[in-house]
């Protein structure tokens, strides 16, 4: 098991490096030279050349690779030419945020999905079957962002009862955790029913009904501890999406995360605050995927099986 | 209906394609999803002809701005007095474009580079496929938007990342299909008769996992016309003045209050549009690969 880990982690470092040159190659395809964006219109040649040192942009896109690499690994993503502070201090600022939102987000879809995707699966080709697989279907083919539109023009413009944007109080997660959440909950409700069917056609659960087990014990017991396995990787994988999907919703609700972050400074062609963000929230994903390969390894015996002997 | 019916050529394959097309009839959504894109499709070629671009479709006309949906405009008009059913009826255009195009360049790039790292294996195999885990490591929305941002906002660079962002699914399809058929006896048998490699990926391995990849593709364009509208919607799509359905939300979010109907219209028509393909893509899963079909 141990080396199972050391195995997954010691994969992750090439990944990374690979991650952090393309999205520092992707950067700098971009237009148009920073320094002259810093510097102003009236700086010398001389002046333009020291700050170009300063700023870290002298040499190729290789040296100026292998040196972020070095910076990054004391913790140094460099200075937004905007605000001139840390990128990796402020990306720490803006993280709780959206660690808040995907958690919320998380449990949303949990809530909605587990539950239709059983009902969907137990009344199999039933009427209830089909409307919880319509109404997935439905938030598979919304676009995220509009989502959140709409919920805002009900609850917030028309009913009142929260904010339309903004981080103030309790309240104001309900909207942006609900658009992405729903969405994500459409897709796990797929998971979920499909992961269910499975186990409900092995052989032990009909052992466990012959033996008179009832119904209710036989799937809450029984079917859903196996269910589940399938269903939490998936989850685990949609960390992922999660955190790209609230780009989108935390800029319909202006909520102060590493999303709008992001789009932020892309507007404002802050190419270290961007390719610090990327790169951070990247690692993030990559960490989350690993730990939930781990925890599953470590939850399904079979798997925990395949690296004790 | 792969493997036995592979050698025997030109009959197979279409009453491959035969076999396939009267599973589709069978099952209610899919038939559902290609009424509504025959509709979306003829509604954008039709918006060409019955529309002037720059005289109904981009021409400001203030005096006319923000009326609600009325006889004579039944999706009412925009802030700059733009006729908004003219603007989404137009817009279909932009979005099947953007659909259909970037999930061909991701076809492309990946069909090309997961069958061969399927088909040659090694070096080669491990070096493609770690790009394409290094690639989806990244979140696809902010690895499309980081493209976009960092080549210029355009129609065409905006499939150029929608494509590049959805890429490494059809690499690793792509190359799964190839490595469960690459053991088969008709390979071997091909290779024995002196049969070119490409020439045995393209007329014997190919066309067997093609029933894959049209599942993949259709599915793929649902979400790719979801991730244009979205960047268009950051403002990184599309330009103005072009009817985009993300733009068009993003722009009238600032009457969201008071002339909401801004905000219905181009949502039900990028809603519509993915539903159909997604619609479509679950028909072809079921028909295509019967195992699946619960």
């Amino acid at each position: 098991m141990h080396r199972y880990i050391i195995n997954r982690l010691l994969m992750l470092i090439p990944v990374l490096l690979g991650v952090v040159f393309i999205v520092f190659f992707i950067m700098d395809l971009a237009p148009g030279d920073p320094v002259y964006q810093v510097a102003g219109e009236q700086a010398t040649q001389q002046e333009l050349q020291e700050l170009r040192v300063k700023m870290g942009l002298d040499g190729n896109i290789f040296t100026r690779y292998i040196r972020y690499i070095g910076n990054m690994l004391r913790g140094d993503l460099g200075v937004s030419y905007i605000s001139k502070r840390s990128v990796m201090r402020t990306y720490m600022e803006r993280l709780p945020n959206t660690l808040v939102l995907a958690s919320v987000t998380m449990l949303v879809a949990i809530l909605i999905s587990i539950p239709l995707g059983i009902i969907a699966a137990i009344h199999q080709n039933s009427m209830k079957d089909t409307v919880s697989m319509i109404l997935s279907l439905l938030g598979l083919s919304m676009p995220n962002f509009w989502l959140g539109l709409l919920l805002i023009m009900l609850f917030s413009l028309k009913l009142k009862w929260v904010p339309s944007g903004g981080i103030d109080g309790v309240k104001s997660i309900i909207l942006p955790a609900l658009t992405v959440g729903m969405g994500l909950a459409a897709l796990m409700t797929r998971t979920t029913r499909s992961s269910m069917l499975d186990v409900i056609r092995q052989d032990y659960l009909r052992t466990a009904r012959s033996k008179g087990v009832t119904e209710k014990k036989v799937i809450n017991k029984h079917a859903l501890k196996n269910a589940l396995i399938p269903i939490i990787t998936v989850f685990g994988i949609q960390f992922s999406n999660v955190l790209g999907g609230s780009v989108l919703a935390e800029t319909v609700f202006s909520w102060p995360g590493v999303g709008r972050l992001v789009v932020d400074a892309i507007n404002q062609r802050d190419i270290p605050m961007v390719t610090g963000a990327l790169v951070m929230t990247t690692m993030l994903v990559s960490v989350v995927n690993l730990l939930v390969d781990i925890v599953y390894a470590y939850v399904d015996p079979r798997i925990k099986a395949q690296y004790t002997k | 209906m792969n493997n036995t019916e592979a050698g025997s050529g030109q009959y197979a394959k279409r009453s491959a394609f035969k076999a396939m097309w009267k599973q589709l009839q069978k099952n209610k959504g899919a038939m559902i999803g290609l009424v509504i894109i025959g509709v979306i499709v003829v509604v954008a070629v039709v918006s060409q002809f019955a529309f002037d671009y720059e005289r109904d479709i981009i021409a400001q006309n203030v005096a006319n701005k923000l009326q609600h949906p009325s006889l004579e405009h039944p999706f009412g008009t925009d802030a700059l007095g733009r006729d908004v059913l003219g603007r989404v009826a137009y817009g279909a255009r932009y979005s099947l474009a953007i659909g259909v195009v970037s999930v061909l360049i991701a076809l492309v790039v990946g069909v090309v580079l997961g069958a061969a790292a399927g088909y040659i294996g090694g070096r080669f195999e491990d070096v493609v496929m770690r790009i394409t885990d290094i690639f989806s490591a990244i979140p696809s929305v902010l690895l499309a938007i980081a493209i976009v941002s960092s080549l210029g906002k355009s129609t065409f660079n905006l499939m150029v990342a929608v494509g590049v962002a959805s890429a490494p699914s059809f690499v690793r399809v792509a190359r799964a299909s190839v490595l469960t058929v690459r053991g088969e006896e008709y390979i071997e048998s091909a290779r024995a008769i002196g049969m070119h490699d490409w020439k045995i990926v393209l007329v014997h391995i190919l066309p067997n996992c093609l029933s894959q990849i049209i599942v993949q593709t259709t599915l793929r364009v649902a979400s790719a016309i979801i991730s244009a509208a979205s960047l268009s919607f950051l403002g990184l799509g599309v330009p103005a003045p072009a009817p985009e359905w993300g733009s068009m939300l993003s722009e009238g979010r600032a009457y969201i209050r008071d002339y909401n109907y801004l905000m219905i219209f181009p949502g039900v028509a990028i809603m519509l549009t993915v539903l159909s393909f997604n619609l479509i893509g679950d028909g072809l899963r079921d028909a295509l690969d019967p195992k699946l079909k619960r």
